[in-house]
């Protein structure tokens, strides 16, 4: 979290690295490279990430590399991972249909009906 | 929009336990759960559980789901399946998908069960099918009866690693390396040991390299890890197998809690996020509770008592019990709990080198790198005695919670003490009689009888077994050493399967007299 006001401390220039090809985000396909630049494009805070790259987006919303992502950037940022705060969680916490979204049951009577 | 006194989102160990105590004080409560069965993780623990008594010691983790399930069905618990809780509101409202449609519920008090999920871990080659998380492979042996496949190299030493690793070897697969990143095993030495004397060897610390294969798994290359995490050159080893199961720890499922604006904190030593809560496991929102997992990982011992304590602390806010009796209740369920969080592998513990078993007994290096003592190593500690006659061996070296081998005896031969986390020691002033209760009854298979005058030049060896197709009395196979290094010809000459031993079938062998401290296992013939 602290790191949210040090914008400007320098973490030097994107370095090559020979697993960037490797798939961090499994669901929108996202590689560590991609992650580690989007650092160096400035993106500073997880949810930053999350829309510049849309990793943790996808299907499984970030449970399979929430984790990852975070030791990603917190890595590449110099500082541990415990001081970036999480993505804000919002819901819907399961993947759900937008047709089942819109059916919201109110005073026990569905909407629709 | 539905109104109850306590939701609780999650039907496994602590959240059924939160229901059912909640339940026993009169609060209308709803349990939501996204799976179609509930009892959450505890129907694939097949295994038996560490701890005493109290906290159902020696029973299968599956058998305590069905007690629990049997529990809160008798008083009337409500358990909504196939329904996942999608969002937490201000004022305590959820909505639940059900079905093909969102319903709101509105809560006066809310638990959170949710548990946890599996970490992951990048390498070369990750995303092939057939790597997969070793809890999935556990669900998939154990609730859905298939092999998740046939060599498996384990990434993972941990209590979750050694476990499955020794599952996966009950369904006849072949695992090839359990293999860790860290210096020294992590989970109980007990449960490591069991494996290592099926011939599952060890490889620390080392990492997987690349997962191998075009559209699956075709094997695996491991290096060894220097201090600074790169490879050692020249430390590569290749295994062929079809399967890499990852037991890298697991992470709360706290979203739901933050959501609800909760605060948080990051611990590693509970896993990540988990929220900050009071002893009766309340969040900062007044009237959300938490237990089990998502309040930091532990076992499934803990949750079901932390579930019991904020079942009870939901009925005391909303007015169910006094004061007085919330304190008293819970004061009990909080010395079982500080009873289960002792010992070497304690919460408080983790990551910390231990030298000194309690007793000042040096602890096994060879036990933390190989996953089994050496023979001098055996002989330091008070459960390993030689003596006449018939006599039970127990290789039971680091403080651990659990103590079902003192009861098993009948005789008074095992000890342990008040403390619970005290190691076993044997009284060579009683008799024992070989009835082997205490032998089935070590949920770390831990104990062996071993009787040095059987007949002149050759010594009796009871040993648990927990694999297939049992040994027969009458044959002959072979006697196999702490890490499964074949040492002699051993005879099968009983073979005791009694419904009290709960699976743990006792095979008893006749080796060479000069073989009684080294033979720890067998196994048959190759036909």
């Amino acid at each position: 979290m602290d790191c949210i006001n040090e914008r400007n401390t320098d973490i030097g220039t994107f370095q090559p690295e020979s697993d960037d090809a490797i798939i961090v985000c499994r669901c929108e396909e996202i590689t560590k490279g991609e992650i580690r630049k989007a650092v160096h494009d400035g993106m500073r805070t997880l949810t930053e990430v999350r829309r510049y790259l849309r990793a943790g987006m996808g299907l499984c919303q970030g449970q399979t590399c929430a984790k990852l992502v975070k030791n990603i950037v917190a890595k590449e940022l110099k500082i541990s991972p415990a001081k970036l705060e999480p993505a804000t969680s919002r819901a819907p916490m399961r993947p759900t249909e937008m047709k089942i979204l819109a059916n919201e049951t109110l005073e026990g009577v569905p909407k629709n009906e | 929009m539905e109104r109850v006194d306590l939701i609780i989102v999650g039907a496994g160990p602590s959240g059924l336990s939160a229901a059912i105590a909640a339940k026993e004080y009169g609060l209308r409560t709803v349990v939501f759960d996204e799976n179609e069965k509930p009892g959450g993780q505890l129907f694939k623990q097949i295994h038996k559980f560490f701890g005493s008594k109290e906290h159902k010691a020696k029973i299968r983790g599956y058998k305590i789901g069905q007690e629990l399930l049997k529990e809160a069905a008798e008083l009337g618990v409500e358990v909504v399946l196939n329904s996942t809780v999608i969002g937490l509101y201000q004022d305590k409202e959820i909505t639940v998908r059900i079905a093909d449609e969102i319903r709101h519920y509105k809560g006066d008090t809310i638990i959170i069960a949710t548990g946890a999920s599996e970490n992951m871990v990048m390498f070369d080659g990750w995303t092939l099918p057939g790597v997969i998380g070793a809890g999935a492979a556990q669900t998939m042996l154990n609730l859905h009866g298939i092999l998740p496949g046939n060599r498996i190299l384990m990434l993972g030493s941990g209590n979750v690693g050694l476990v499955v690793s020794y599952q996966l070897k009950q369904c006849g697969c072949d695992v090839v390396a359990v293999i860790d990143a860290a210096p020294k095993i992590g989970g109980y030495g007990v449960h490591a040991s069991k494996i290592a004397r099926t011939g599952i060897p060890f490889y620390l610390p080392y990492t997987i390299i690349k997962a191998e294969g075009t559209d699956h798994v075709t094997g695996v290359t491991i290096g060894k890890v220097d201090s600074t995490w790169n490879i050692v050159p020249g430390s590569e080893k290749h295994f062929d197998v079809d399967t890499i199961c990852l037991a890298v720890g697991l992470s709360p499922m706290s979203q739901l809690l933050k959501m609800a604006g909760c605060t948080m904190e990051d611990t590693p030593k509970k896993g990540g996020q988990v929220p900050v809560i009071n002893k009766y496991g309340e969040t900062s929102v007044s009237g959300i509770f938490v237990c089990g997992d998502v309040s930091g990982i532990e076992e499934a011992s803990s949750a079901m008592i932390e579930g019991k304590i904020a079942g009870i602390a939901a009925a005391y806010s909303l007015g169910y019990l006094s004061a007085d009796v919330q304190c008293e209740e819970t004061a009990k369920l909080e010395n079982a709990l500080s009873s289960l969080r002792q010992g070497m592998f304690a919460p408080g513990k983790r990551g910390t080198a231990i030298e000194f078993t309690e007793e000042g007994f040096p602890v096994s290096a060879h036990l933390l790198i190989n996953g089994y003592l050496s023979e001098d190593e055996a002989l330091c500690y008070p459960g390993v005695t030689k003596a006449d006659g018939v006599h039970p061996m127990i290789e039971c070296t680091q403080n651990i919670p659990c103590n079902p081998c003192q009861d098993a005896c009948q005789n008074g031969c095992i000890k342990i003490g008040e403390k619970i986390t005290s190691l076993p020691a044997v009284n060579g002033e009683q008799n024992c009689v070989g009835c082997g209760m205490c032998v089935a009854a070590c949920p770390g298979q831990a104990i062996f009888l071993v009787n040095d005058d059987y007949e002149p030049g050759f010594a009796s060896i009871t040993i648990p077994y927990e694999l297939l197709t049992l040994p027969q009395k009458g044959e002959t196979g072979i006697g196999l050493g702490r890490h499964g290094e074949i040492l002699c010809q051993a005879e099968v000459i009983e073979v005791r399967a009694a419904k009290v031993f709960d699976r743990t079938n006792l095979v008893t062998i006749k080796v060479p007299s000069q073989m009684s401290m080294k033979v720890r296992f067998y196994q048959k013939k190759e036909a």
